[in-house]
């Protein structure tokens, strides 16, 4: 238990230090370290609860915290989330400081410019990869390109959409 | 101005409670809209920072804003306001899970979720997009890398180590 939980502890540590973009950005590869690598989730429950993620409230990176969850129980929750948490907020803290000393304005904006492009790449990617995990039949990738559409072209809030998904799904369309 | 780790920890609290769908959105209106904490030129230059370490942008921010008013216990404040509750709710969502998982109904409904939820990750990823769309050039660096990332499925490494180089030089130029 302990040494599983230590483990957890540092492969989390080391996903979030590679996860420009965000969590959802590298979710392909949080799947294939818990799922394929580590075993600590089954692949449809990590399905399950990255819609559980969705649904509630709060940040994305939620899935972590019910990987570790699954894993260990409510040790595995905390760790989880510390470990994808930690190194990114001492990063920030000391980066945040130097940045607002940086005095040459164009490599300034060159490391932002750079940084910008690459997560949108990313984030994209994912999205792509995670599609074509997920969705089981057409119904479901009409669903994806539907909420892609509300979201860009409406202002309504998206949690009409999460409540779309859920009652397509209860009768079964999905 | 400064502002007690207390207040911080309330706020943040709020606006991770309110963030279905994505917590970014909600930060912005409390924080800019609502307290006025931060003008709309800050929120994002905030951000922008925020976005170049990995890790969770969100948190990032939480850090930073928490500093910024509070120091370093104020920093905590902000992280454990976001984090707190959110948490609690999410593990209570997943006992449920455990007794009504298995259900065909439920599973529907979570097969539904995630549906929309990839929607919305996608559409988060086609907003930053029209970002870029004020320098076209950065379009091939985003292209190679989404090309590298799915079609020929390399692992993110190889991803950052082929198109970084690229990245800079062209946003070298953008920031001419």
């Amino acid at each position: 238990m302990m040494i599983g939980l230590l483990g957890l502890f540092i492969k989390l540590s080391l996903f979030s230090l590679i996860a420009f973009g965000g969590v959802n950005a590298l979710l392909p590869t949080l799947y294939d370290i818990s799922v394929n690598q580590e075993g600590w989730i089954d692949p449809q429950t990590f399905i399950h609860y990255f819609a559980i993620a969705q649904a509630a409230p709060g940040p994305n990176l939620l899935t972590v915290t019910l990987i570790g969850w699954n894993a260990f129980g409510l040790a595995g929750a905390l760790l989880a989330t510390l470990a994808v948490c930690w190194p990114s907020c001492i990063l920030i803290f000391y980066l945040q400081q130097v940045i607002a000393k940086l005095q040459h304005l164009q490599w300034k904006k060159t490391i932002e410019y750079s940084a910008s492009a690459l997560a949108v790449g990313l984030v994209l990617a994912s999205a792509w990869q995670i599609a074509i995990r997920i969705n089981g039949n057409w119904a479901a990738y009409a669903l994806t390109i539907f909420s892609i559409l509300f979201v860009l072209l409406s202002k309504r809030h998206p949690l009409y959409l999460i409540g779309l998904g859920a009652i397509l799904g209860f009768f079964g369309f999905i | 101005m400064r502002l007690s780790p207390a207040r911080l920890f309330i706020t943040f609290t709020f606006i991770g409670l309110s963030g279905f769908g994505g917590v970014l959105p909600w930060a912005r209106r409390a924080l800019v809209e609502q307290k006025q904490w931060l003008s709309s030129q800050e929120f994002n230059a905030l951000l922008g920072v925020c976005q170049l370490v990995p890790g969770p942008n969100i948190v990032n921010l939480a850090v930073c804003v928490g500093e910024r008013f509070g120091g370093v216990r104020g920093a905590f404040a902000a992280v454990g306001g976001l984090m707190l509750a959110p948490m609690t709710v999410v593990i209570l969502l997943a006992l449920l899970y455990d007794h009504y998982g298995e259900f065909e109904r439920v599973q529907g409904i979570l097969r539904g979720i995630s549906s929309v939820g990839v929607g919305l990750i996608a559409a988060t990823g086609f907003k930053m997009l029209k970002d870029e769309l004020t320098y076209p050039p950065m379009l091939i660096v985003i292209a190679i890398s989404i090309v590298i990332a799915t079609i020929y499925q390399l692992a993110l490494g190889w991803v950052v180590a082929i198109t970084l180089p690229l990245a800079l030089l062209v946003a070298w130029r953008k920031a001419r």
